[in-house]
């Protein structure tokens, strides 16, 4: 009987505070050891490892303790790219480690006449076969699945994976439903587990032809919705598998290096200083002690204005009985002496794709990759780039010259510009 | 006919009256049903007429001009010998300077008359992207290069009707309508195909259009590369769903609805698995509504868990399904569900849901002054007597009749094809503005066709029934009359047709 962990969508570096950097680590390091303490065969981290391609280096060493070990252990660490994992350079620290040797990369491709055929990589101790395809942004790895070769991954014999990251049409939440995602029919069939990436959300799915289809969410993440979530109940954690010929048993493990706390406060039809009294109550009253607290306050004050609700006390107040730290949410919370926004959206990545989806029609230029959907996802693309920082011993000429080109060759406009400069 | 022939005399009018004329055919004009000929006075004046009927008859002997005379007793030399056939023929069209009309006069007694030309109708042709391919007009079984394209706005939100009985080319005339459609862009089809015959998984079929990718959703349970599996999620389904296809008592309804209002979107979960709310529901009524839910749905509860027979309806997949076709109708595509491997009850069931949800949204859109910027919508309804016959509206009616009677104001439309005309309320037919009627030979269905016709078809009970594979007659408030109508074999309309945007002239009736 082999065993495998399937871990997915870790986000690490995604959280700016280092309180919550710290515990998204802790997740992690907890993942790896578990992995360890049942003796898996080996462990597939299907996409998103990190936040962006090239994360902050304490964060990135931090992690490469961790997973070095599990590999000291005798446990192979099999990875794709996610879609956060992709740079427009084309080399991010996925590949780094795997040129170390630290994580193996199981998306081998061949393109020969417009068919994208992938080879197997086969795990020496279970013989399991792992294939799959990275992620690019925005769902552009559909390209890919449009030409796969699914006749020859469909004929191999044995123990086999298919690894991806990417949302599947037929299972997105309805919350997503916005989402770019890939119809199951590109998948290849008969495979024996589908090990899934970058739906926030666990779960294990079938359709005739497809058994397992597994996406087992975030360990932690710094999303809105998805801190919401979590605080609400919802398991956050991997999967850990075991098998011979065939899947024998799927389990959750569920990740518990730190607990939430949801509090929640309606303010309709109270004054400011009302409702300002009733979230003191509600968290004297919480415990909040070693969580992760999401605090939302929403509805309509009735008199007064949102300001007067004194944010900044209160989340001391949390940090003094004991939370880790406050998430506050008031997206939904308005005053009628102070006109709600017209826009409200509370994950921010869908907010700035339909931001930029409104205004990619200011363009009046011909260039077919700064208009319409690939537009879009360009800006998108080139959005997350720019926020990627300073790399520590890089200067500022070196920076603005790297992500210069980084843009250009992202835009796919270098030959425009260098055209005309010259 | 050879064209060579087209501008000769064929014939002459001998009698008859505003509603059909006689023609008195010259010798060897072989002259056929459903053939279109014209008696001018002039380049700018003339009249359309179109033969619904033939006789033998002893030849005229007319009071004809002294001038014309001695050529006339030649002629009447010549018909003696010969056998004699006379015409029936409506006046239909008539042209006169510069206007086109219902003809008024009909044209002078013993004027004589020739075969329709191109040249007849040219003056009718238009290159709009917004029209739909029905066919290319049809002067007998001559096959004329006009084609008749008619407004896709007008034509899809007033309704279509397309009755006939089997093997007269229905699904062929779809599918060219749709490859049409296709290359527009601009309407939104949803297709219940119960014969999984229209994308072309095996043959040729939609799938080959060179706007398929971006145009064409093909949701199947047995997916193919690039569909979408057929899966809908149980809390997409609601109680109205089900009026029409699945008969619930009073009692039973009055408990779903209990259920629907404790559980909302969870309602069949909660039924199936026997939660109890606090109004009193019979054991007996319960256990009755889950037998029911689980003959059509194949839902079940089983260690807890919800399970479904099909892979069709599930409790975890399939969430976003209804999201993705309405989108995908809005934008101006055609979305195809392959029903073929589902029970009756399942495959309507599913279009009642979408159909349910698109007349809701529509609705909603047209009360928040969204509607113009959603592609009208068309559901294509086959065997539509298994929604539409008298007995399944006849208590409360169902979504495809409300979308009959209401769906014109808000751009959502019915495409309904069958081969029992007559089991069809008039209530509904007399919604139904275009009718494309292939050959028929029931009589009672033909009664029922003409009856409910827009234009007067009461002398074309022939021509229905002699209608071959391919050929049609539209009947329509946007023609001008009922047109003869030839539509090309799917196969070779798609060769030839690979991008007619903005190239392919036709006539916009």
């Amino acid at each position: 009987m082999g065993r495998f962990a399937h871990i997915a969508d870790v986000h690490l570096g995604s959280n700016r505070e280092k309180s919550m950097r710290d515990l998204e680590m802790r997740a992690f390091h907890e993942a790896m050891d578990r992995c360890i303490s049942e003796k898996v065969d080996f462990t597939i981290l299907s996409g998103d490892l990190f936040h962006t391609g090239i994360p902050d280096l304490t964060v990135v060493d931090q992690a490469l303790v961790k997973i070095r070990e599990v590999r000291d252990s005798g446990i192979p660490v099999y990875v794709i790219y996610g879609s956060h994992d992709y740079t427009p350079s084309g080399t991010s620290v996925i590949d780094l480690l795997t040129t170390a040797g630290i994580i193996q990369k199981v998306v081998k491709p061949h393109l020969e006449e417009g068919k994208l055929s992938l080879e197997f990589t086969e795990d020496p101790r279970t013989g399991a076969k792992l294939s799959g395809i990275s992620a690019r942004s925005n769902g552009l790895e559909r390209k890919y699945y449009e030409i796969l070769d699914r006749e020859s991954l469909e004929k191999e014999d044995g123990f086999k994976i298919f690894v991806f990251h990417s949302g599947i049409t037929e299972f997105k939440p309805e919350e997503l439903s916005q989402m770019e995602t890939i119809p199951l029919s590109y998948f290849p069939r008969n495979f024996s587990y589908y090990a899934g990436g970058h739906i926030h959300k666990a779960g294990i799915y079938k359709q005739p032809g497809y058994d397992n289809i597994v996406f087992p969410g975030p360990l932690v993440t710094g999303y809105g919705k998805d801190l919401e979530n979590s605080a609400r109940g919802e398991k956050r954690g991997f999967y850990i598998v075991d098998f011979d010929s065939a899947v024998r048993k799927i389990r959750f493990v569920e990740s518990t290096a730190f607990s939430w706390a949801y509090l929640e406060f309606d303010s309709t039809g109270k004054s400011s200083a009302e409702f300002s009294g009733d979230i003191s109550s509600g968290v004297e009253a919480a415990n909040v002690e070693g969580k992760v607290v999401v605090l939302k306050l929403k509805g309509m004050i009735e008199s007064g204005r949102t300001s007067e609700i004194d944010i900044s006390r209160i989340r001391d107040r949390l940090i003094s009985r004991g939370a880790l730290h406050v998430y506050l949410n008031r997206h939904s919370l308005f005053s009628r002496e102070y006109s709600p926004v017209n826009y409200v959206e509370t994950d921010l990545r869908l907010l700035e794709r339909k931001l930029l989806r409104e205004n990619i029609g200011n363009y009046r230029g011909n260039i077919s990759s700064l208009t319409g959907e690939a537009g879009t996802a360009n800006a998108e693309e080139l959005l997350a780039n720019m926020k990627q920082e300073q790399k520590i011993n890089e200067s500022k000429a070196d920076y603005a010259s790297r992500k210069r080109n980084e843009a250009l060759a992202l835009l796919g406009i270098r030959d425009i510009l260098e055209g005309d400069s010259s | 006919m050879s064209s060579e022939h087209e501008g000769e005399a064929v014939g002459r009018i001998v009698g008859g009256d505003s509603a059909s004329l006689t023609i008195e055919g010259n010798n060897g004009a072989n002259l056929e049903l459903d053939e279109l000929l014209v008696s001018e006075s002039s380049s700018s004046d003339y009249t359309v007429l179109k033969i619904n009927n033939m006789s033998y008859g002893p030849p005229t002997n007319p009071v004809v001009p002294d001038a014309a005379k001695s050529l006339h007793d030649d002629r009447r030399q010549d018909r003696e010998e010969q056998d004699h056939m006379f015409y029936m023929a409506r006046p239909v069209l008539r042209y006169s300077e510069g206007k086109l009309g219902i003809p008024k006069v009909i044209p002078q007694l013993w004027s004589e008359v020739r075969r329709a030309n191109k040249s007849d109708f040219e003056f009718l042709t238009n290159n709009s992207p917004d029209t739909v391919f029905i066919g290319k007009i049809r002067s007998g079984s001559r096959v004329m290069d006009i084609d008749i394209r008619l407004n896709g706005r007008d034509l899809l939100t007033h309704h279509v009707m397309i009755p006939a009985t089997t093997g007269r080319g229905k699904s062929n005339l779809v599918k060219v309508m749709l490859w049409s459609i296709l290359s527009s862009g601009r309407f939104g089809i949803l297709l219940l195909d119960s014969h999984d015959e229209y994308y072309g998984r095996t043959g040729r079929g939609l799938k080959e259009h060179p706007d398929s990718t971006e145009r064409l959703a093909y949701y199947s349970t047995d997916s193919v590369p690039g569909s979408f599996s057929l899966v809908i999620n149980l809390e997409s389904i609601e109680p109205d769903h089900f009026e029409g296809i699945l008969a619930f008592t009073e009692a039973q309804k009055q408990a779903i609805s209990l259920y629907h209002r404790a559980f909302k979107e969870k309602w069949i979960e909660a039924i199936v698995r026997g939660k109890e709310i606090r109004e009193s529901v019979s054991e007996i009524t319960i256990r009755v509504i889950q037998r029911k839910l689980r003959r059509v749905l194949g839902i079940y509860e089983e260690n807890g868990r919800i399970k479904c027979e099909s892979s069709v309806f599930s409790a975890d997949s399939g969430t976003t399904t209804l999201v993705d076709i309405v989108k995908s109708l809005e934008s101006g595509k055609t979305v195809i569900l392959d029903t073929s491997r589902l029970g009756d009850d399942g495959e309507l069931l599913i279009g009642s849901i979408v159909a349910g949800r698109i007349f809701s949204l529509y609705r909603n859109y047209k009360g928040s002054g969204e509607l113009d910027s959603k592609a009208p919508v068309s559901i294509v309804v086959e065997e539509a007597p298994r929604i539409l016959s008298e007995d399944k509206i006849a208590e409360e009616g169902n979504i495809y009749s409300t979308i009959a009677r209401e769906g014109r104001k808000f751009n959502v439309g019915l495409i309904a094809i069958t081969q029992l005309t007559s089991v069809i309320p008039r209530t509904i037919l007399s919604n139904i503005n275009t009718k494309i009627i292939l050959g028929n030979e029931m009589a009672l269905e033909r009664e029922a066709i003409i009856n409910s016709a827009v234009q007067d078809l009461s002398d074309q009970d022939r021509s229905i029934a002699s209608l071959d594979k391919g050929e049609a007659i539209v009947s329509s408030i946007f023609t001008r009359f009922a047109v003869p109508v030839y539509t090309p074999e799917f196969e070779q309309f798609a060769a030839t047709e690979r991008k007619p945007r903005g190239m392919n002239q036709g006539l916009i009736m």
